[in-house]
């Protein structure tokens, strides 16, 4: 187990790795250089040269990518072109605000998706299943930001029961305080993943039913309520748990927007507004951090599931 | 106390069982056999009420006087684990993953008593299969056991609620034969002790003949013939239970002897392979002579199959050293390599994928030939098919649509098709049926003694080792134990290991299986 | 061909939402490429006049934007680039993706560590944050967006195609192939590739409906195609922004039709998942 979990930081070590040196290289294409990506459009060709100078980014790309990963490592991520501030605290403030959306939502998802998928899955090849099948493959074919748009119609303009917005206070607290406002956007992001889960849990489970061991569990009289609640259910959850860390880019990208439709101040609405007015800075900044996210939710879901599960206690590549 | 009554089952066109009748009386052991596609396993299932739901069924299945067809759902659960156990053939998946022993074992006494200790009583069983250690085994994994414990703790289960009937399919199949004798004996006692009646399927005529009182022989669905082990198995009546007989490999049936050294064509010293810092292969030298067949004997695990793959360049050597025709292969560049290649030819085992499944039978022989840039392909290929004896209709299907037998003749003319020197074969009728195995060894032993190309032949099967070889070597956790001439090695065994091995592998004679099990001790 | 394409075809044909699936995609390209044939408009030059229309208006069946464009025809326009992106990047992506997976499998050990872990940062950037960065780098347009969206989309395929290859590799007509002589191309190009080839298949279907999304996510977040080309999801999009006009018809028809090309490329892939049993993790 101890062996496993060395490989498997090591492995997302290296992985990060990668990651800086592919935003490094975007650096790098951004109009104008490095240089003028952090000193902003408004500099002088003067004013670019000597910090070009200053900075180091004269020198050699191999020498410029230490210097860039020595100032990530002080938790630099440069400043932002417009909004004056340093990248790393604009970033601070709105993660959490993310992490609560995409959290609340993949609960969410959870909660609907394991009965459905169980359910289906009992009762596979039937109607009710080819139905289920047929809808949760609509919700993954449609786009989150029309489901999100037709909650709004439906439940903030017509029906009026939750607001049009989501929470717009600062902090985290603020956030649950106005827990109605909550309600569309963690629906909408929810949505996102919902389908892949219950279709994940089911093929799991149809899958785990025809496992050997249910046919022993079914010749010492289980009933077949007991042998997907007590046998099959922890075989198919525990890899579902792997499975929620290869999901986390899917769900960072469908909070990125319904950040935007819900005008819900977090990491994807100040990317949308970096975007919009090519605050490079802000950009490479999040995608970094983003993918650092992703790098250590996966590795604590891979953990996780080793935990759970029995046979990885053993080493595997 | 469980009968089977004009029992018919069909899946859609398939009949795989037909008015079979024949009943199991207390305390009594009845092997079923027969081969695969028999119906034998179908029709035992089906006393548990476990078949599929498309399965058409008629006729009774009566168990202590009560017709199982005609039981609820409810009623069949009371029943199953509780009057009617099951032990399953491979005890590697046949246990949950993810619960321990001890749960599984606590479930199957908890789902039909009301005990104040469960927990006691499954420390009790654990005792009774054989196992030591019981209160840890318990809080163990599966996956932390053995396949024979495994297959000791499936055992537990299906007497923990004291079964009348305890049916066995194929309980020792995935063993290995030293483990297989260890499950026959326990089975043996427990039958003794708790008076429970055995239903035991297999294929495998020496298990047969150590375990069972009487014996029907299923064939296509149909029993062929049934009655006592030793009138069945001594005097068969039906000429199909003659035919699987003589097909059946025996010890001691060998006759060929070790030649004169000469220049071996394939040479090991000290070979050594590690995975993860354990020795898989542990310093083993051996060598082939022309037109020599060298038996590589051992269990599961033994390192045999990995010493295989290293002669033909399929696995580095840790340390150590092979030559092939005189060149050392680890000095080798590929392109040197070459020309070797063309010299050894190699037989896997599983006949579902020793083949392409994309490329018919005449591109699958005609691989080494197009690797090699041979001429004249289309009679060559024919040549080879009537070699091993397939009809030239053969040539333009697909893998899929061929059987098994014919699979592996296919991947004998494909290993041939270059009139190799060295042919490498591991396991190549493990996988049949005995009485495809048996038409399979024969032309083997044919081809060899007509193209005299010299063999590494790795099984776990003494007796068809006993068959084909000249020399045999054994192996067993990684090294050679014991070398030489088939009959010397075979008939005079000088290590204990090699003993235990052939005491080990049952006969299928039950007055001689008997005889040989009172010597095992 | 014999036995295996037949028993795949009937497996695929029994699969109803797969044949729906067809169905919708052939109407679907009738629609976008066959239909400006009969069906002329002027796509080009705004006609600020005819502005938001309502359906039935003025000879346009179902009205027009905000620019005056006729929306049924910039259905079909629009249409026709959404698909070629999605074909073309969900082809691109599973063709990177499969020769990428597929060598680090066979090869296995520093090769195959060196060429996940790649794989892994890939996957670690979200392709939809990619996607916008590289939309505010360069101005998108469609051979750009079809470039992009394969590349940061052949990782999931590499993955499926690694593991592919993994199983493959020690088959065991590759290794007598091994033993007889024969290359590691040989052994990838003639046995292992045509060998997954479900899962190749199976995969562009899913590559190219999640394409079809991700250029209507890139449009929603404003950083599509401008004017005056036209694809479906810039055209839902801009429609959410006049929502509150009540003019539902610039929303509907676009929306619909994305939701139906995914859910038919989707369905197809379903169905020949079946046909080929292969497995898709979370699919």
């Amino acid at each position: 187990m101890a062996r496993y979990l060395l490989w498997r930081v090591l492995q997302a070590a290296v992985v990060i790795f990668v990651v800086t040196v592919v935003v490094f290289f975007l650096l790098h294409q951004i109009p104008g250089g490095p240089a003028r990506g952090i000193l902003g459009v408004q500099a002088t060709e003067d004013q670019i040269k000597a910090f070009e100078h200053a900075q180091g980014y004269d020198q050699p790309v191999p020498i410029q990518y230490l210097h860039y990963l020595g100032r990530l490592l002080q938790g630099d991520l440069g400043e932002s072109f417009q909004l004056n501030q340093r990248v790393a605290d604009l970033i601070g403030a709105r993660l959490p605000k993310t992490l609560v959306l995409t959290v609340l939502s993949t609960l969410v998802a959870l909660l609907v998706a394991i009965p459905l998928g169980v359910w289906q899955a009992v009762r596979r090849n039937r109607p009710t299943d080819y139905l289920l099948s047929a809808l949760t493959l609509l919700i993954y074919s449609t786009p989150v930001f029309l489901v999100g748009f037709i909650f709004i119609i439906v439940f903030a303009i017509n029906a009026a029961w939750f607001p049009v917005e989501a929470p717009q206070a600062d902090t985290v607290a603020g956030v649950f305080a106005d827990s109605q406002a909550l309600v569309l956007p963690v629906l909408t992001g929810a949505g996102v993943v919902l389908a892949v889960f219950s279709r994940y849990l089911r093929s799991s489970v149809v899958d785990n039913l025809d496992e050997d061991y249910v046919r022993t569990a079914r010749a010492k009289g289980a009933s077949e309520a007991r042998i997907v609640t007590r046998h099959v259910l922890k075989n198919s959850l525990t890899s579902l748990v792997a499975m929620l860390g290869y999901y986390l880019p899917v769900l960072f990208s469908g909070a990125l927007v319904t950040e935007k439709l819900f005008n819900y101040p977090g990491m994807g609405l100040l990317f949308w507004n970096a975007a919009q007015t090519s605050d490079f800075p802000i950009l490479l900044g999040v995608v970094l951090i983003i993918s650092i996210a992703t790098v250590t939710g996966s590795l604590l879901a891979d953990v996780a599931q080793a935990l759970i599960d029995p046979r990885t206690r053993r080493v595997k590549a | 106390m469980l009968d089977y009554h004009h029992l018919s089952i069909t899946f859609g066109d398939v009949e795989a069982a037909k008015a079979v009748s024949f009943s199991v009386r207390p305390g009594e052991v009845v092997a079923v056999v027969g081969e695969s596609g028999s119906g034998k396993t179908v029709t035992a299932m089906s006393a548990m009420g476990l078949l599929p739901r498309k399965a058409e069924v008629t006729g009774e299945i009566v168990l202590g006087g009560r017709n199982i067809r005609q039981l609820t759902n409810k009623e069949l659960r009371e029943l199953r684990g509780n009057e009617i156990a099951m032990v399953f053939q491979e005890p590697m998946t046949a246990l949950n993953p993810v619960h321990t022993i001890g749960w599984q074992l606590v479930e199957a006494i908890t789902l039909h008593q009301d005990i104040a200790d469960p927990k006691q009583k499954a420390v009790e069983l654990l005792t009774m299969v054989g196992l030591d250690r019981p209160e840890q085994r318990l809080k163990q994994y599966p996956h932390e056991l053995s396949g024979g414990m495994r297959q000791r703790v499936m055992i537990a289960m299906a007497i923990a609620c004291d079964p009348k009937v305890i049916i066995a399919d194929e309980p020792t199949t995935a063993l290995d034969v030293t483990v297989q004798a260890e499950i026959l004996d326990l089975l043996r006692e427990l039958k003794d002790r708790l008076g429970t009646a055995i239903v035991l399927i297999t294929h495998s005529m020496g298990v047969v003949a150590d375990l069972a009182d009487r014996v029907v022989v299923m064939y296509r669905g149909e029993v062929v013939e049934q009655g006592d082990v030793e009138d069945v198995l001594i005097r068969p009546g039906h000429d199909y239970t003659r035919r699987l007989l003589a097909a059946v490999p025996r010890l001691g049936s060998g006759s060929r002897q070790a030649e004169a050294a000469t220049e071996p064509v394939l040479k090991v010293r000290n070979l050594v392979v590690s995975f993860a810092g354990q020795r898989a292969v542990d310093d083993i030298s051996f060598e082939i002579g022309k037109g020599e067949v060298l038996g590589l004997v051992g269990e599961s695990g033994s390192g045999k199959t990995t010493a295989g793959r290293c002669t033909v360049g399929l696995q580095k050597p840790t340390h150590g050293s092979v030559e092939l025709f005189g060149q050392d292969i680890a000095r080798l560049s590929t392109r040197g390599m070459r020309p070797l290649t063309a010299r050894i030819g190699m037989i896997f085992q599983d006949p579902a994928s020793s083949l392409d499944p994309r490329m018919t039978v005449a591109e699958c022989v005609a691989e080494p030939l197009v690797l090699h840039k041979a001429k004249n392909h289309k009679e060559r290929i024919t040549e080879l098919l009537d070699a091993v004896e397939l009809g030239s209709v053969t040539r333009d299907r697909y893998p899929h649509e061929l059987s098994g037998g014919q699979r592996q003749r296919v991947s004998i003319a494909r290993a041939l098709a270059l009139d190799p020197d060295l042919l490498i074969a591991d396991e190549p009728t493990s996988a049949l049926d005995v009485s495809v195995q048996a038409s399979i060894l024969e032309l083997f032993l044919d081809l060899q003694r007509r193209l005299k190309f010299s063999c590494l032949f790795i099984s776990h099967d003494l007796a068809v080792v006993d068959m084909l070889a000249n020399r045999v070597a054994v192996m067993h956790k990684g090294r050679i134990v014991e070398q030489g001439s088939r009959a010397d090695v075979f008939g005079d065994p000088r290590e204990q290991y090699t003993k235990r091995l052939l005491a080990a592998a049952p006969v299928p004679d039950p007055v001689e299986q008997r005889e040989r099990r009172v010597s095992r001790g | 061909m014999s036995g295996p394409t037949a028993r795949r075809l009937k497996v695929f044909r029994r699969n109803k939402l797969a044949v729906a699936g067809i169905t919708m995609l052939g109407l679907l390209v009738l629609f976008c490429f066959a239909g400006p044939l009969v069906y002329h408009t002027e796509q080009v030059l705004t006609s600020l006049a005819d502005s938001k229309l309502e359906p039935g208006v003025n000879g346009h069946p179902l009205g027009t934007d905000d620019l005056g464009y006729d929306l049924l025809g910039r259905l079909m326009l629009g249409g026709q680039t959404s698909l070629v992106i999605g074909l073309a990047a969900g082809v691109l992506a599973t063709m990177i993706g499969t020769l990428w997976g597929t060598i680090a499998g066979y090869a296995g050990g520093w090769v195959d560590a060196v060429m996940m872990r790649i794989v892994d940062a890939g996957i670690a950037i979200p392709a939809l944050f990619l996607l916008v960065v590289a939309a505010a780098i360069a101005t998108p347009s469609v051979p750009m967006l079809i470039l992009v969206i394969g590349l940061v989309s052949w990782l999931v395929p590499a993955r499926l195609m690694r593991a592919e290859s993994i199983a493959l590799r020690s088959r065991a007509y590759v290794e007598s192939m091994k033993v007889m002589g024969g290359g590691s191309v040989r052994a990838i190009g003639k046995h292992i590739i045509p060998n997954a080839i479900g899962t190749v298949i199976v995969n562009v279907t899913f590559q190219i409906a999640d394409a079809v999304l991700l250029v209507a996510y890139v449009s929603f977040l404003g950083l599509g195609i401008p004017p005056p080309a036209a694809n479906w999801g810039g055209m839902l999009s801009e429609g959410l922004t006049y929502a509150h006009d009540g003019a539902w018809w610039l929303i509907l028809p676009p929306g619909l039709l994305i939701v139906m090309t995914v859910c038919a490329f989707n369905f197809i892939g379903d169905g020949l998942r079946d046909a080929f049993d292969v497995r898709f993790e979370g699919r």
